[in-house]
């Protein structure tokens, strides 16, 4: 092919956005049908329904933009992951005690975090998180409704995860100007205050 | 191996795969069957099969239960008839009734099955191989409708592998991207402009001879193609939207085919036009997007292609344009004689 | 410009799964004959679709030498497993596909740094299991051998289309969120895992 005309680059954006819209005109979209699309948009609803699960998966994304990079990163990489492997855990059946309560704490311990700008090691930030993404994602486990398409529920469940994730660091960028450091500790503080509400709950 | 060698094979390997492949060249027209509501439960009833231009494709509806069919000459609703016109009894009218085309789940063609009621509602559905039967009731909505023709426009360009090889052509002779975006937007507003011409009964053309000069068009680009090879110009090199202009004229009246065969009544032509052109555009922006994304993506991956793998698409255009000209210009001449 | 790609990349991506993901993974027939059944089935089929794009990523990830291999490797293994399946008939049960998330995914997410040699190994595997795979759905009424040569020729389009993508991100974060990418589908592998174990009563 004679080839000068592509030589000048265009934007990777642009050519992602017409592999989706390539996708996208699939002919046998036609033939979509509901119940397996119904797959995808209870496990995208699923994290996002619990209070305690948004504020927490937020709380990560803060926390990693406060910190920077590396941990800007690595958290996002590794909380999906270790998070899966509570839920697989869950729909394995392996018990694991304290699950409410533990979701509580992560709330309280992330919020306390961001409102103290705390700096651990990057090692303990990333066990601390860890830690709590097992529960998370052992509560969702446990809570799979069965004759879903499994596939699909999984999918939507991490993206709807990761879009948490994403926000947080999005709204974490504010922690470049002087007020919005302050307004990320606000926000931390809401979040431990919060937790504290849910951890009481969980005990009682 | 020479490379004069490699080149034969490399025609032979696109002219057995022509052969091969044989009914994807050719215009396919969707079948056509249409019910108007003369009085309660009469219907004028009119079929058409569909064609592909060479091969026969036997499907038929099958009527539902109750239902009568008289035609003025006695001619049967087989297999095997083309054209059908007559009719129809059905006791307490259409709605609710299944309409079945036998046969469809076996081919690669669509049939518009057009209903209008005796109150004036309209309803039309595209029934296809995934879902060979419909059930009549309610009127279709005109978005349904501009859907269903904006999903024959995609499949109709999908299918014509003679309109893609020539915007392939036409990719492998332009240089540079100003000349890209001139030659494939004069291509479009050229086969739209027959398009609607031919569509809204201005003028046509008959298929078999306009075949063959499509295949001519596509058989025309080959030799120009060696010409950017050698590092020659003409005026097809230096002017190819041009070229593209001329030839979409051409194009566009075999586009027009996938539409004139429906019948459509005139209120539902503008819709129908606009919709299946859209569709066909949308189709060739999808094949020219993966074209150059792919010729991209072959240069960031550093591929060293051997000489007789990148003349390959050359060939391809070249002797696939070569054989569809003289199969259509022979099967004219038998045709006419 | 080059900035705004991670977002705007990975964002592309999953809404490309989001698409792929509200059909059914089941025989698609598009009335377009069977090469398009072949391709709708692989752009319907979120088993086979991401897995592919996975390996695509890490291919580029690995760089331009190792895209080149999986370009011409994946495609040849699905058309022979494909065609295996379609001559011995028979089905693999095993969670196949959670596995193969599992695995590409991890090594996108960790970018771990194997030789050119190994990841055509990976897309030969990849292949010859999943074309394999294929096989119950293309054969009876499906599309065939036609419909296998469809799914592989969308197999390499989308491998050189995202592979080369890679290849061509040179900004650190624009590679971290290729990264992230392998990271939620190594997730989604484990979660399917754990899903498949449980349907199964074990």
């Amino acid at each position: 092919m004679k080839a000068t005309f592509a030589r000048r680059h265009t934007s990777p954006e642009g050519l992602l956005a017409l592999l989706v819209l390539a996708l996208a005109m699939s002919p046998a979209r036609a033939h979509v049908q509901a119940g397996e699309a119904a797959g995808f948009f209870s496990g995208f609803r699923h994290p996002v329904s619990g209070l305690d699960h948004v504020l927490a998966m937020v709380s990560v994304g803060l926390w990693g933009a406060q910190l920077g990079a590396p941990a800007v990163w690595l958290l996002p990489v590794v909380f999906p992951m270790v998070m899966a492997f509570g839920g697989f855990l869950g729909l394995a059946g392996v018990p694991l005690p304290g699950v409410e309560i533990a979701i509580a704490l992560s709330a309280v311990l992330l919020g306390l975090a961001v409102a103290k700008e705390a700096r651990p090691p990057l090692a303990v930030a990333a066990v601390l998180v860890g830690f709590f993404a097992i529960f998370h994602g052992h509560a969702h486990g446990t809570e799979l409704p069965t004759g879903q398409s499994g596939l699909l529920y999984s999918i939507g469940f991490v993206v709807a995860t990761g879009c948490l994730h994403l926000s947080g660091i999005a709204i974490g960028l504010v922690h470049r100007w002087p007020w919005g450091r302050v307004a990320l500790r606000v926000a931390g503080t809401l979040v431990a205050i919060a937790g504290f509400g849910f951890l009481w709950r969980a005990i009682r | 191996m020479t490379r004069r060698a490699l080149a034969l094979l490399a025609a032979a390997l696109a002219g057995s795969l022509a052969a091969a492949v044989p009914v994807l060249g050719h215009e396919n027209r969707p079948g056509f069957l249409e019910m108007e509501e003369k009085s309660p439960g009469v219907y004028a009833f009119l079929w058409k099969a569909p064609s592909d231009g060479e091969t026969e494709i036997h499907i038929a509806p099958v009527l539902p239960p109750g239902c009568a069919l008289a035609t003025p000459d006695g001619q049967q609703l087989t297999t095997s008839a083309i054209l059908v016109r007559g009719t129809l009894h059905c006791e307490g009218g259409l709605a609710g009734r299944t309409i079945a085309i036998e046969g469809l789940e076996s081919t690669a063609t669509d049939v518009l099955v057009r209903v209008r009621h005796s109150d004036g509602r309209l309803e039309s559905h595209l029934v296809g191989p995934a879902s060979p039967s419909v059930t009549l009731g309610g009127s279709t909505t005109v978005s349904q409708r501009a859907a269903s023709y904006l999903k024959l426009g995609v499949e109709h360009i999908l299918m014509g592998i003679d309109h893609l090889l020539f915007v392939l052509g036409l990719l492998l002779i332009v240089s540079d991207r100003w000349m890209l975006v001139k030659t494939i937007t004069s291509f479009t507003i050229a086969h739209s402009l027959t398009l609607a011409v031919a569509t809204l009964g201005f003028a046509s053309a008959p298929l078999p001879p306009l075949n063959a000069a499509i295949a001519l068009s596509i058989l025309f680009l080959g030799p120009e193609i060696v010409r950017v090879w050698r590092g020659e110009t003409s005026f097809t090199i230096r002017h190819p939207w041009v070229v593209a202009f001329a030839f979409g004229l051409l194009h566009g009246f075999g586009f027009a085919s996938g539409m004139t065969a429906l019948g459509l009544p005139k209120a539902e032509i503008p819709l129908a036009l606009l919709l299946f052109n859209v569709g066909v555009e949308i189709g060739q922006v999808f094949f020219v997007a993966v074209i150059l994304l792919l010729e991209r993506s072959f240069r960031t991956l550093e591929i060293r292609w051997p000489r007789w793998v990148e003349a390959l698409p050359g060939y391809a255009v070249g002797s696939l344009g070569a054989y569809w000209t003289i199969q259509r210009t022979v099967m004219l001449f038998s045709e006419a004689r | 410009m080059r900035t705004r790609v991670p977002p705007a990349g990975t964002l592309a991506f999953f809404a490309a799964l989001l698409i792929s993901a509200r059909a059914d993974a089941h025989l698609v027939t598009t009335g377009l004959g069977p090469v398009y059944d072949g391709i709708g089935h692989l752009l319907l089929t979120p088993e086979d679709l991401v897995p592919i794009l996975a390996l695509a990523l890490y291919a580029g990830l690995r760089g331009a030498r190792a895209g080149r291999l999986a370009l011409f490797v994946l495609p040849l293994s699905w058309m022979l497993g494909g065609l295996l399946a379609l001559g011995l008939g028979g089905a693999i049960s095993a969670p196949v596909p959670a596995l193969s998330f599992i695995l590409i995914g991890l090594l996108v997410a960790i970018d771990v740094r194997l030789p050119d040699g190994a990841v055509a190994t990976l897309a030969g595997s990849l292949g010859l299991i999943h074309g394999f795979l294929n096989g119950p759905a293309l054969a009876g009424a499906g599309p065939g051998a036609l419909g296998l040569l469809g799914i592989a020729a969308v197999a390499f389009v989308l491998v050189a289309l995202a592979s080369a993508l890679v290849v061509s991100l040179k900004a650190p974060a624009a590679r971290i969120a290729v990264r992230v990418a392998g990271s939620w589908i190594a997730a989604i592998g484990l979660l399917l895992l754990g899903w498949t174990l449980r349907t199964r009563g074990v």
